[in-house]
């Protein structure tokens, strides 16, 4: 995927720089990029060094499971499957709460736990209503602190840093329930497989 | 206002005093799960480097060939429309697919248009709020058989258009406000 974001944007850049007679900016826009991209990533050491320290912490003392505890009895209804025949409840709950708290390296692996369990005993190639209703969830989740975006504002010089939390909880709060909505609704309707 | 604006000052502090906490009166050796996660962090930020160098170099060509001008010139009608400013068409072009590349164009968005503009908020707001909807979806249905994702695809790519309409009105309260 990266390698094709990559080529497509090259290819469209140098043929449009070539027809406008723009090759001058182009050079200059390569260049300025290469050095640019190692102050991106170096603005980004520090901050994600520290986060994942703080985090693996909080992992280890347990509050993926805490949090968990405080989701099951909202993901009773947004999962009424999984949870009725208690098949990969636990492991959707886990990988929700990971996914709130912005653990992408630990959510992945649960989704694919979660979405293992949810299979089990089927022989379909379709995918199950909890099913959509997780991989929605992994796309639009409730984002508690989102530290790349802050540590990039940071780096930028930004006077605004922590308060875009205030948008991020609301956006994705909202984005988060209209795709439980949406998709316990669309599942509702074209019933479950 | 303002009350919400100091309860967004406490969160990352408290998040850090809850951990000082844990160090200290933990019953595990708690400052080795703080090193042994920086670590990882660590690496893997280091690792980032050269992914982040070529989609950099890639964003930076397509937006100073002026390529990226003609087409957010081409959008802008619609995008106006919608209230959404078409300097973040890169942005949502790329936010789907890949979580470097979308990184890589919110650097370039953010340094050309100035973190606390409209244009930077709403970008913050994109950034954080949506996800890689093409690449998790496929990730997350890799390990098994499932090939049939029915409305998961439909839902999630509408969400993150909705998304996007929802930051640029939401990031627009947010400056009128602060």
């Amino acid at each position: 995927m990266i390698g094709k974001c990559f080529g497509i944007l090259c290819i469209i850049s140098v043929i449009f720089a070539i027809f406008t007679g723009n090759l001058q900016g182009l050079n200059d826009g390569i260049l300025e990029g290469a050095s640019k991209s190692v102050t991106t990533v170096i603005s980004l050491i520090g901050i994600m060094t520290f986060w994942n320290g703080v985090m693996q912490v909080l992992m280890d003392a347990g509050i993926i499971n805490k949090l968990s505890k405080l989701l099951k009895p909202i993901l009773k209804f947004v999962f009424p499957r999984a949870f009725k025949e208690n098949k990969g409840a636990n492991e959707i709950t886990a990988c929700i709460s990971a996914n709130i708290l912005g653990l992408s390296n630990a959510s992945t692996p649960l989704a694919l736990n979660a979405i293992e369990k949810l299979n089990e005993d089927r022989d379909s190639d379709k995918a199950t209503n909890d099913m959509i209703t997780l991989a929605v969830l992994g796309c639009a989740c409730f984002s508690l602190i989102p530290t790349t975006v802050i540590a990039i504002r940071i780096a930028q010089g930004a006077s605004i840093t922590y308060e875009i939390i205030i948008p991020v909880w609301v956006v994705s709060g909202i984005c988060m329930l209209l795709g439980i909505i949406l998709s316990r609704i669309i599942g509702k309707i074209s019933g479950d497989c | 206002m303002e009350i919400v604006r100091k309860i967004s000052l406490f969160v990352l502090p408290c998040v850090v005093f809850l951990v000082a906490i844990i160090i200290m009166f933990g019953k595990k050796n708690y400052f080795s799960s703080f090193l042994q996660g920086a670590k990882a962090g660590f690496k893997g930020s280091i690792a980032l480097l050269p992914s982040m160098c070529a989609l950099i170099v890639s964003v930076s060509m397509f937006i100073s060939s002026g390529a990226e001008r003609v087409f957010a010139s081409f959008l802008a009608p619609a995008f106006d429309k919608i209230g959404v400013p078409s300097e973040l068409f890169p942005l949502i072009l790329l936010r789907p697919f890949s979580g470097s590349a979308s990184i890589a164009t919110y650097e370039e968005i953010i340094s050309l248009y100035g973190a606390d503009s409209f244009i930077g908020i709403c970008a913050s707001v994109i950034m954080a709020s949506s996800d890689t909807v093409i690449y998790v979806i496929c990730m997350y249905f890799s390990a098994t058989k499932i090939r049939k994702t029915r409305h998961a695809f439909p839902v999630a790519l509408f969400i993150s258009f909705f998304c996007v309409l929802l930051s640029c009105i939401v990031s627009r309260l947010f400056l009128n406000m602060i």
